[in-house]
């Protein structure tokens, strides 16, 4: 089935995929995290999750919390915690829509 | 064996470096009730005068020419089976057609002693680096050495081509030697009619079956048609699945049990409990005997269109008819049961199948963990979803992103981050999909909370 469904899911919006895994251009901010100069929103998330998780990032009472060190407040925002279900919000902002 | 320069000892006892030749069939895993019949038993009349398919021998690790003939002219040994064992290793890395048909005449001219024969030929042919011109080349120089095709020689041709994916190659070169040397059989003419229904308008597929039986008088079979109708059916034709079989009995066939399952099939994936039914009872007043897949299909079909009750009947008379149900058989109605919303009666049916000494299936772990997040029974979907884990399971999309969801409704974005990161490391969905899912299952989140909907 999924193969099907991916095709139907890339017929139906291209658009919607392209964004998710096309290479962007970073900001400085973001590439001086991921260490590259190109990334896809889809491979941002990626390096931004497992680097969460390789330095225990997340709060150890309360899993859906990660507390940001400095390296990750520089691009989330600066905030000092983040919750774990706002993640692809965060980083879609730095990918925006690419004006027409 | 021959002598064999020490330096090539290693790669003869490396046991990935063997390569099953596509001459000999693997041996097809047991018949999967969810992929419906396919009877054809592809047959190699020749097969009993080629190399023994045990030992296929991986002794050349260049597809240079000179290379291998160097190899060769260090062995003593000409037993012919040993010789198509090394024409079938060189043929089956060398590059180009060329090459190998040298190496066979550089064979030839070291053992005076060896002939080749067809099936000398054949592993040349099923080896040709997959392009009509090849094969021709191949069916050339096997002409020139006074050996005509034959059959399988056809059938093998076929088969080289229709495994590269060139269907018209194969029509086109099947035409020629049909012509020219011999017939084919129905063998041939069934596997080339399956390949062409994969990727050609069902026209197309008529009208060469219309071909072959007016300018070569190869008839179709039960198995053509049977094919016939499962394609269609997987197009949700059916209304052409019964003009087919309308022709069928014109044609003087009695249609068989895997005509009933393909057409039930075909009902089933519809949702179409009734009609299912209808078939069954007229295969039953036809006197076929029903089969593990019939029941199969039906109980999957009733569970579907939402009659476990039914379906659950059946797996009583399945019993009586000395069919034991298999996992496909306990899966269908546990997803029936999740379908009716009642997940716990499918756990309960899946003490029941363990008990019985039938083992579960990742699908029957998917079903079992879509159906229990679907009834709110999270605890118990984490349970199962555990299980797969350690077993290594993959999830299916449709699992995954109930999962998903019904992790974050409950506020578990942490556990709901690990299903995904298991599904992404275990390969069970490509990681835009997976990721995909997550995202827009968090912004719905998102809205739900902003609306005091979940936690």
């Amino acid at each position: 089935m999924l193969p099907q469904r991916m095709k139907k899911a890339i017929t139906d919006n291209p658009k919607k995929l392209a964004n998710l895994i096309d290479l962007v251009n970073l900001p400085s901010t973001l590439r001086e995290f991921v260490g590259q100069s190109q990334i896809s929103r889809l491979g941002c998330f990626m390096s931004v999750w497992s680097y969460i998780k390789t330095n225990n990032l997340q709060d150890p009472n309360n899993k859906n919390v990660v507390n940001c060190d400095e390296k990750l407040k520089s691009i989330l925002l600066g905030k000092p915690q983040v919750e774990l279900a706002e993640l692809p919000a965060l980083i879609k902002m730095h990918f925006p829509k690419e004006p027409k | 064996m021959g002598k064999i320069p020490p330096s090539f000892r290693s790669a003869l006892t490396n046991p990935n470096l063997r390569k099953p030749s596509s001459l000999f069939p693997q041996p097809k895993p047991p018949n999967n009730p969810h992929n419906f019949p396919e009877k054809k038993s592809p047959k190699f009349p020749g097969k009993s005068r080629t190399p023994n398919p045990q030992q296929p021998l991986s002794l050349f690790k260049s597809p240079n020419l000179e290379d291998a003939k160097t190899i060769l002219n260090s062995l003593t040994n000409n037993d012919p089976r040993f010789l198509h064992s090394l024409l079938q290793s060189f043929a089956s890395i060398s590059s180009t057609t060329t090459d190998s048909i040298a190496f066979l005449r550089h064979i030839t001219k070291t053992f005076p002693s060896f002939s080749p024969d067809r099936s000398t030929y054949h592993i040349l042919l099923s080896n040709s680096p997959n392009s009509i011109s090849s094969i021709h080349q191949t069916l050339n120089s096997m002409l020139s050495a006074g050996i005509t095709p034959d059959k399988v020689t056809v059938d093998i041709a076929v088969r080289t081509l229709c495994s590269a994916g060139q269907v018209d190659d194969a029509v086109q070169i099947l035409k020629e030697l049909c012509s020219k040397h011999c017939c084919c059989d129905t063998n041939t003419l069934n596997f080339l009619v399956k390949n062409l229904c994969k990727c050609r308008s069902l026209s197309t597929v008529y009208a060469f079956i219309d071909e072959m039986k007016a300018e070569f008088g190869v008839k179709p079979d039960l198995v053509t048609y049977t094919i016939l109708i499962d394609n269609v059916c997987n197009g949700k034709n059916l209304r052409e699945a019964l003009r087919l079989v309308t022709v069928l009995h014109e044609e003087g066939f009695k249609p068989d049990c895997f005509v009933y399952n393909t057409i039930m099939k075909g009902y089933c994936v519809l949702s179409k409990g009734s009609e299912a039914i209808e078939v069954y009872n007229k295969m039953k007043e036809e006197g076929v005997e029903p089969d593990l897949v019939t029941y199969n299909t039906l109980i999957f079909g009733l569970s579907k269109s939402g009659r476990v009750v039914e379906a659950k009947k059946l797996l009583r008379v399945m019993g009586e008819k000395g069919y034991f149900p298999d996992e496909v058989t306990y899966t269908s109605l546990m997803n029936g049961m999740c379908r009716k919303g009642d997940a716990l009666a499918a756990v309960a049916l899946l003490s029941e199948m363990e008990a019985k000494g039938c083992s579960p299936n990742s699908c029957t772990y998917n079903t079992l963990v879509h159906g229990l997040c679907k009834s709110r029974l999270l605890e118990k979907a984490v349970e199962f979803y555990g299980v797969m884990k350690s077993g290594g399971m993959k999830l299916e999309t449709a699992s995954y992103a109930t999962l998903v969801r019904a992790l974050c409704r409950d506020g578990r974005v942490a556990e709901a981050y690990e299903v995904f990161d298991y599904a992404v490391g275990s390969k069970s969905l490509t990681d835009v999909a997976a990721y995909s899912t997550l995202e827009s299952t968090l912004k719905w989140l998102k809205k739900a909370k902003e609306q005091g909907l979940a936690v």
